[in-house]
């Protein structure tokens, strides 16, 4: 027989019992939509996550024992922004109070344009290019009892006064490396002497993160470049956790729908046992009604699969317009010191596994009707029907 | 030529062990018609299944031009139902989904009739039945007689060797039953096919000479 013609037959089944094709596609179709959604949403708040993360202060990739000749550095494809800080340890004193600190000339406005951790201001100001000025984190402003406008001394390690500098700007992030031995003045504030340059890259969005980082190493061998996967390996944990807590939440929402694939298509099928019966016996080989069953419920799986994947499509990009805003339940949480707002995103995983998942689901849930049909006699059949 | 030899065929239910069939024998030869008759439960159908090979009975023989239909392999006796056999069952045997001319065509389908010459049995079949325009019509829009018309012609599309009706104007009033077993009856004599009817209607009893009387799975009469 015909595969073409089966699958006519297949088709024509299901197209004049539309109502229960309806009915079974329904669940399928919102099984998809949820899962491309909840997929599209795991990506999303990984991509927050980074974001909040890398945005913050330290960039994608940090870059650590450049030289003076080398900079600045060549910027490479998919990357957004170089940022050049000099680094110096120093000395405050303030009040008779003396803390160590790791001292960061930087260009605030280009750090304005590409960071968060300015936004991060709970007193005064970010300094301006040529303000001699101190951005402070709250917990050292504490222990110096430093307030916006007070006055603090740069000391050099031998005890000698250096520099007085005004506290523009009190901060917290909320993240102990920043929060803690941190402090930001103008590059040209820096008094002189000994500094280190360090790098912090910004890549575009779906930037190779490894592959700009080799390039990096291939440019500059005697520095260091480390990605961020590297510097931050708990939050690269968390993303991988979150990929396999998804699969398994795509698996197990397919194997529980499977199984009521498989009984409303049994029913179904069971509702045409007499039709089934009588096709056999006319001569329907027992491949032929399996066929004709996997074709049916293929068509089926696929057809719901499709409109699954649209809706589930056209929510994400709803949402990824507007964003899903939980900053109400991440204010203490450090991945989410910038913003709250998920905007979930599709990547070619979220988008085809779980239409996948249903058509290699929906095709094992075929197994039981048509176990259940193809040993029946038709003579049992039709004596029975 | 068929012949039924010795026949014998039983079941096993909550009732206990039931004979279906007795040591039923006879022949028939081609274009001919039998008429199984008897009241319900007699084994009028377990005959007709046995026939068609669609049961396999416990002894005996059903032997079709020379070939024992009941030692074949499943899908041999499938492929023996689909070539050389038409099935008219009791009302409501149409595929429901399929319109008229999707029905007549699955037949033609499963015996690689198709294009033209599919396209013409169907016509062919439709002015046969006087069913010309009903061809885009689904049985549930169809009379009951008009169904029963479509089941004959459907059972005959492949022009089968033997036609197997089981109680087939059940449904349909005496007038209607007649005129379309007159039908069968003509057709089958032109084409030289074995008709076997199930039937415990007195009416088309009249029409063929070979009746067998079957009670309580054996043969009252020989033919």
């Amino acid at each position: 027989m015909r595969l073409t013609f089966l699958c006519n037959i297949a088709g024509l089944m299901l197209w004049r019992s539309w109502r229960t094709t309806a009915v079974l596609s329904f669940m399928v179709v919102s099984a998809v939509a949820a899962l491309v959604f909840l997929s599209a949403l795991a990506v999303g708040t990984n991509d927050a996550m980074i974001r909040n993360s890398t945005g913050l202060f330290s960039g994608h990739i940090a870059g650590s024992g450049i030289r003076e000749a080398d900079a600045p550095l060549p910027q490479l494809p998919g990357v957004k922004q170089v940022l050049v800080r000099r680094q110096q340890q120093a000395l405050l004193s303030a009040n008779g109070r003396l803390e160590p600190v790791l001292l960061m000339g930087v260009d605030p406005a280009q750090e304005q344009a590409t960071t968060a951790y300015w936004k991060k201001t709970v007193a005064g100001a970010f300094p301006t290019a040529h303000e001699e000025a101190l951005f402070l984190s709250q917990e050292t402003a504490k222990r110096l009892q430093l307030s916006v406008g007070s006055r603090v001394t740069l000391v050099n390690p031998q005890g000698a006064a250096v520099k007085p500098l005004t506290v523009a700007g009190v901060y917290k992030t909320g993240i102990t490396q920043l929060d803690q031995g941190l402090a930001f003045c103008p590059v040209g504030v820096l008094p002189t002497g000994p500094t280190e340059l360090s790098i912090a890259v910004f890549l575009q969005a779906d930037a190779p993160l490894e592959a700009i980082a080799a390039q990096y190493r291939r440019l500059l061998p005697s520095a260091v470049f480390t990605p961020w996967t590297e510097f931050m390996p708990d939050l690269k944990q968390l993303i991988d956790l979150d990929s396999i807590c998804m699969a398994i939440v795509v698996t197990l929402v397919f194997a529980i729908v499977s199984v009521g694939i498989s009984c409303a298509f049994l029913i179904f099928t069971l509702k045409n046992l007499r039709e089934h019966g009588i096709m056999k016996a006319m001569g329907l080989l027992s491949g032929d009604t399996a066929l004709l069953l996997v074709a049916q419920i293929g068509m089926l799986t696929v057809a719901a699969a499709v409109v699954g994947t649209l809706v589930g499509a056209a929510t994400v990009a709803v949402f990824a317009q507007i964003g899903i805003d939980i900053s109400a339940f991440t204010s203490h949480n450090q991945y989410f010191s910038v913003s709250g707002v998920l905007y979930p995103r599709l990547t070619a995983l979220a988008l085809f596994t779980p239409p996948l998942a249903a058509v290699v689901f929906g095709l094992a849930a075929a197994i039981w009707p048509i176990a259940a049909i193809v040993r029946k006699n038709p003579a049992d059949i039709l004596r029975s029907v | 030529m068929l012949e039924i030899q010795a026949l014998s065929k039983h079941f096993v239910s909550g009732r206990g062990h039931i004979s279906a069939l007795t040591d039923i024998s006879f022949s028939v030869e081609q274009g001919k018609g039998v008429i199984l008759a008897g009241r319900s439960g007699s084994g009028k159908t377990t005959l007709l299944n046995c026939i068609g090979a669609l049961e396999v009975p416990d002894s005996g023989a059903v032997v079709y031009n020379g070939v024992n239909i009941c030692t074949l392999s499943p899908r041999q006796r499938t492929l023996f139902r689909r070539c050389e056999v038409g099935f008219v069952f009791q009302a409501g045997n149409l595929l429901p989904w399929l319109t008229v001319a999707e029905n007549l065509q699955f037949p033609l389908e499963l015996n690689d009739i198709r294009g033209t010459a599919q396209q013409r049995r169907i016509e062919e079949l439709l002015a046969t039945f006087s069913l010309a325009g009903y061809e885009q019509a689904l049985p549930a829009e169809l009379s009951g007689g008009e169904s029963q018309r479509i089941a004959f012609a459907r059972a005959i599309a492949h022009q089968p060797a033997l036609l197997l009706a089981d109680e087939p104007t059940a449904s349909l009033d005496s007038s209607n039953g007649r005129q379309l077993m007159e039908l069968m009856f003509s057709l089958c004599r032109t084409q030289g096919t074995i008709l076997v009817i199930a039937t415990h209607d007195q009416e088309l009893m009249a029409m063929t000479d070979t009746v067998m009387a079957l009670k309580d799975g054996r043969m009252e009469k020989k033919p």
